[in-house]
């Protein structure tokens, strides 16, 4: 199975809208638009702590607003031709980008117990292990 | 004392009790109170204790108590705070005008529990009963009446659950107080009557107001309780697929979870608790003693595993 991205380079850096990405800590059984401008966004809350809260179908959410490292860039995809089988080539277009997006739980403020959180230390430690070494 | 008085505005008349429903976020607990005059500071009073719209579907709860000198009591059967379920909702707000008109004897307070903050703690990690609300709400109207002074002699509240058991948890707060916990206490102590007018006239206006951030047209919704057509038939007609409803409804009702399953996308949740999980995997001892030549497939550092990262070289 080969996958292949498709994007103008161009279209990522200038021309795409930023995207509001909000990762939820549930599934819908759905792949649509919604209409989250009027039932989600103003019910959405900042508190001191700059911890956001929020609620969805009655289950209380708590987030925060998770910047994307600098040097990377966040990139909305899109599948247009759903694969048949596991062995069928992919292909996936760059529909949208962001800078940021908010990261939610279900009752618990965001911290560095959560995976997603944590993952982002690889990024650093990738730097460290991965950039050349001078010698002098 | 500052920190009750944050939330808690003083409201004297309905006029004014309309417009702080109708400008207050909706989404958010809220206390008002009347303002508190010189002879409940310095009399005994009795103070009564009522809920309206626990069991509806949609809209707030509201938890009221009203106080009085005892001295001063026979006031309220001259108001006719009597049974309120016998009142009409005109009646009801007739009352309250008069309870508002004799602030120099009785008091009052109400906390509208919004709908939303319902559902929140239901349907928390820590699963907050209904009936732990509404306990914790009444204890929050003594403790507000308290700090503002209100000489409280009697406290009478209608129960919840079993009147025996919420009788001895509020003693064991307030000791100094007596405390009279009953079934229908509402249609037998007049002080609960008029706690439960005050209660049910703020529900209602704050229904009549409700302002849906939704942007849903919507001109009734009914009186919540699961049998009206009305209500029926709005949540037929205002289900949103992936939200479900606009926030006046309470999600932790079984009606509500019974229609969004036919009509709306399900949605998983992660489980409450997945601790358990690992600890079936902790090895027994014996598996140390055994001889096996299968040599262990190399594990991923901790370090990946508890970022859920993986190699993905093929995507």
């Amino acid at each position: 199975m080969a996958i292949h991205i498709h994007y103008a380079k161009n279209n990522i850096e200038a021309n795409l809208k930023n995207s509001k990405v909000q990762s939820v800590p549930f599934r819908i059984h759905a792949d649509c638009d919604a209409p989250i401008k009027s039932y989600f966004e103003p019910y959405v809350k900042t508190n001191d702590q700059e911890v956001l809260t929020a609620s969805f179908r009655g289950y209380p959410l708590r987030g925060k607003n998770i910047e994307v490292p600098q040097g990377y860039v966040g990139v909305v995809l899109h599948e247009s031709i759903k694969p048949s089988t596991d062995k069928d080539e992919r292909k996936f277009y760059v529909v949208n980008r962001f800078k940021e997006m908010t990261y939610w739980n279900w009752d618990k403020i965001p911290s560095k117990n959560d995976p997603f959180i944590k993952a982002f230390d690889w990024i650093d430690i990738a730097e460290a292990l991965h950039s050349p070494v001078d010698e002098e | 004392m500052e920190e009750t008085a944050k939330n808690t505005t003083e409201i004297s008349d309905l006029a004014t009790l309309k417009t702080f429903l109708a400008e207050e976020d909706n989404a958010q607990n809220v206390v008002y109170m009347s303002p508190i005059s010189e002879i409940c500071h310095d009399y005994p009073c009795i103070l009564g204790i009522d809920e309206a719209g626990r069991g509806p579907v949609l809209g707030p709860m509201v938890y009221g108590t009203a106080f009085i000198p005892i001295n001063e009591q026979t006031l309220l059967e001259t108001l006719e705070c009597a049974d309120s379920k016998a009142l009409n909702e005109e009646k009801r707000d007739q009352i309250f005008e008069k309870i508002c008109q004799n602030q120099l004897k009785i008091g009052w307070g109400v906390e509208v529990i919004a709908p939303t903050s319902i559902c929140n703690s239901m349907l928390s990690r820590s699963k907050y009963s209904l009936n732990q609300v509404s306990m914790d709400s009444a204890v929050g109207l003594i403790r507000a009446a308290l700090e503002r002074q209100v000489n409280v002699k009697h406290v009478f509240v209608d129960t919840v659950g079993k009147p025996e058991k919420y009788q001895v948890y509020l003693k064991s707060l307030f000791p100094k107080l007596d405390i009279t916990v009953a079934k229908k206490a509402d249609s037998t102590y007049p002080v609960v009557s008029a706690a439960s007018i005050c209660a049910k006239v703020v529900r209602d206006h704050a229904l009549k107001v409700w302002d849906f951030r939704e942007n849903v047209d919507v001109k009734e919704f009914g009186s919540g309780y699961p049998g009206d057509p009305v209500t029926k038939k709005f949540l037929v007609s205002h289900c949103d697929p992936v939200f479900g409803y606009p926030q006046l409804v309470r999600f932790s009702w079984s009606t509500t979870a019974n229609a969004l399953e036919n009509t709306a996308y399900q949605v998983d949740w992660e489980e409450a608790d997945n601790t358990e999980d690992g600890m079936s995997k902790t090895p027994s001892i014996t598996a140390f003693f055994k001889m096996t030549n299968q040599k262990q497939a190399r594990k991923r550092h901790d370090f990946f595993t508890q970022r859920c990262l993986t190699n993905n070289v093929d995507f």
